[in-house]
């Protein structure tokens, strides 16, 4: 990953500024009332946090919301410091769409992944050097000229998180980033994410995925917070999931007989 | 899905090579340059020139013969009606029906003017990306809007026209057939439109979320920048030379400041 | 009912450039005036290449089958984005496949966007009266469709024919020519009038805001 400052801020007193600050957040839609109710959430500087739970439980209007794109009907956000105003253009703040064709919206990756660099008014020079520095760290530099519909559904996933990337974002939120994603492209996503420094969300039905790359789990169910704190914890309770539209992951389950002797009876017998 | 346009923009030659700026200019003034000409000696070096254009370009011949397919209908209808209806002197009888030497020229006035615009439309953009095209004509004062529209068009086009073959797909697994014209028939083309419609508009709202969120409109858009050199100069200078020569040369072979109020 | 190149002279080009530029202009000074101009134009663009990608569907009129146009609808959904939108489709369609051309660009967007505009007002009229009813807003849907069509059918024949590189033998056989021209295309005024409110019908059910332009 690029050297970036530190996410950290310290405030009066050596506490720790919180990246984001969610309090009592509401959101309707005309026809669907209290999509998000009374949504209240802390999230500190280089945390990764999951986000699960069944579809229709608010996940991608709350990620609206945070970005200013939706403005709610009561309830605060602060983003890094700054209250969330809707319309106000936050480059600190990116949201990588669970559909990348819905965000790669330029003809060419290039032109894609300088889009948002060009807004903040950089210099061309800096633009180039900003698309270079995200297109080799997502391993697309090759892809550089490439039109945009041409590419598979894993580069159109690499292609719109350096999209993102190149706005330099402190804080990243990922709407289902493993969605029609063949093992290959997940698992390299699986180590971008891994690898990133920035405060990250991600809402995911790969749950094996979150347990993989999150350190933190929030689940969420009819529009509020229903449980946050570990993930093995959360996810680990059979119960509490299964209340709530989930399972345990795989991985949690107990096994009888580890993985690697279960799968083919050849590797069984060689171990 | 194979728009067939980009297909051979990796190919090299004078024209690849030549910039996007100048090449517009060059050819789209020759272009109109074509569409002036109405005499027949004229219409001998229109067709010299344009089959010298389309070799130096190395395009294959395949290439120009495909895209003459569907535009040759409206032309057959003309060959077809035009020496029949129209002219004074009758050269041939064939039975009730007069061919007339006038109608018999215009149709190959128009066919060899169709043919050689057509051939130099496709020189000019099948020998670079659509999209540089578009720049180049952002950076020759096209409007923003329309530059923006149009790149955005041009991107999804290929997403709708898959998702368009992905219903037709399903739709006929599941035994529709359009042989005939009822009421039911242009009632399930019609609901397969409205939903590649709907399919868009409602796109359309998560792409303008994903531009604002990325600054949209925020800081005005640079300009694409284009590199030329002195050939990229020279090379338009001989193109208009060579348009203002059919424009002369059609004026003094005999038509005149007239043929332009025809 | 897009015009070639090569067979109109170039006054006619010319003019018909001339007045594109024109209508255009006059386009985007409306669109600018809008309180967001920005928010329209990602749907006006995909619309634009959703109405491309439609027109490709084949509607069987035996003996063959056609293409639709639905310029009518175009107009009615886009309002004055639709004028861009025609001229940017017309140019992908001679650029991509060489239907239409590029010297009679202009003369092909008079033909096919001004009536997309009257098309636009013309199904704004359904707001009147009062009443709201899937079967005014189908009628409102047949009448944009089937006017613009007409109005397109009318400048292309008027343009086409009188400005042939020669002289009808006489003036009958002239007369006869644009009759039977504008008769031929007859049915076509039914058909994209009934698909046109067929389609308005679906989408006031699928999703109604479309309806109320971009």
């Amino acid at each position: 990953m690029t050297d970036k400052e530190s996410d950290i801020t310290l405030l009066a007193g050596g506490r720790v500024e919180s990246a984001l600050s969610v309090s009592g957040l509401c959101f309707s839609y005309p026809d669907r009332p209290n999509v998000l109710n009374n949504i209240t959430l802390n999230v500190m500087p280089g945390e990764r946090v999951g986000l699960i739970g069944p579809n229709g439980a608010g996940k991608t209007t709350f990620f609206l919301s945070l970005c200013g794109v939706l403005e709610p009907s009561a309830g605060e956000i602060v983003l890094l410091g700054k209250p969330v105003v809707n319309g106000d253009f936050r480059p600190d703040v990116a949201l990588v769409f669970q559909n990348p064709d819905d965000q790669l919206f330029c003809p060419s990756v290039w032109d894609d992944v300088a889009f948002g660099p060009q807004n903040t008014g950089l210099s061309k020079d800096e633009v180039e050097k900003r698309v270079r520095e995200a297109l080799a760290t997502v391993e697309g530099t090759e892809l550089a000229e490439r039109p945009v519909h041409h590419l598979s559904e894993g580069e159109k996933r690499i292609i719109s998180v350096a999209g993102v990337l190149a706005m330099h974002p402190r804080l990243i939120i990922y709407d289902e980033p493993g969605a029609n994603l063949d093992i290959r492209s997940r698992r390299r996503l699986i180590h971008l994410l891994q690898g990133s420094t920035e405060t990250i969300l991600v809402a995911s039905h790969d749950l094996e995925l979150i347990l993989e790359v999150c350190n933190r789990v929030v689940l969420m169910d009819g529009g509020g917070i229903v449980a946050d704190g570990d993930p093995h914890k959360i996810m680990g309770n059979a119960e509490l999931m299964e209340a709530h539209g989930q399972e345990k992951p795989h991985s949690l389950l107990p096994h009888q007989v580890p993985h690697q002797y279960f799968c083919h009876p050849t590797i069984a017998r060689n171990v | 899905m194979n728009l067939g346009l980009d297909e051979y923009i990796n190919l090299d030659s004078p024209f690849h090579r030549w910039e996007a700026r100048y090449k517009l200019i060059g050819l789209i003034t020759l272009i109109f340059a074509f569409s002036f000409v109405r005499d027949l000696r004229m219409l001998l070096a229109m067709v010299g020139v344009t089959v010298a254009i389309y070799v130096i370009s190395r395009l294959p011949a395949s290439f120009v013969l495909r895209r003459l397919r569907f535009p040759s209908f409206f032309l057959l209808a003309l060959v077809l009606t035009l020496p029949f209806l129209s002219g004074q002197t009758v050269v041939l009888s064939i039975g009730p029906l007069d061919v007339h030497r006038e109608g018999l020229l215009a149709v190959l006035l128009i066919a060899i003017r169709f043919i050689s615009i057509l051939t130099i439309a496709l020189v000019l953009f099948a020998t670079t990306p659509l999209l540089t095209t578009i720049k180049a004509m952002r950076a020759l004062g096209l409007p923003g809007i329309m530059a923006d529209m149009a790149l955005l068009a041009l991107r999804y086009i290929q997403e709708i026209g898959q998702d368009l073959k992905k219903m037709q797909t399903s739709m006929r697994l599941r035994g529709f057939r359009k042989r005939r014209l009822s009421l039911y028939g242009l009632r399930t083309l019609a609901w397969l439109g409205g939903s590649i419609l709907v399919h868009s508009y409602e796109r359309s709202e998560w792409v303008y979320k994903a531009m604002i969120l990325r600054g949209y409109g925020h800081a005005p858009h640079p300009r694409a920048e284009f590199q030329s050199c002195h050939r990229d100069v020279v090379t338009l200078g001989i193109f208009l030379l060579i348009a203002a020569g059919f424009i002369t040369g059609d004026i003094l072979f005999g038509h005149g400041v007239s043929a332009l109020l025809q | 009912m897009h015009i070639p190149d090569g067979i109109l002279p170039i006054s006619v080009n010319a003019g018909g450039y001339a007045a594109t530029a024109a209508v255009t202009w006059y386009s985007i000074r409306k669109i600018k005036q809008k309180e967001n101009p920005r928010e329209g134009i990602p749907k006006a663009s995909l619309l634009t290449a959703a109405f491309f990608v439609v027109s490709w569907i084949h509607i069987p009129v035996p003996p063959t089958s056609v293409h639709l146009v639905l310029n009518g609808l175009l107009g009615a959904l886009l309002g004055y984005y639709a004028f861009p939108a025609i001229l940017i489709g017309l140019f992908f369609q001679a650029v991509m496949f060489g239907h239409g051309g590029l010297t009679t660009l202009g003369i092909n967007a008079v033909i096919m966007g001004l009536p997309a505009i009257l098309a636009y007002y013309i199904f704004r009229l359904r707001k009147l009266g009062g009443k709201d009813s899937p079967k005014k807003d189908g009628a409102f849907g047949f009448l944009a469709g089937a006017v613009a069509i007409g109005v397109s059918v009318a400048i292309f024949v008027g343009i086409l024919v009188t400005n042939l590189p020669t002289d009808f033998i006489s003036a009958e056989v002239e007369r006869a020519a644009i009759y039977t021209l504008a008769i031929a295309h007859l049915p076509l005024l039914g058909i994209e009038g009934t698909i046109t409110s067929l389609l308005v019908v679906f989408l006031r059910r699928v999703r109604p805001g479309i309806l109320d332009g971009v």
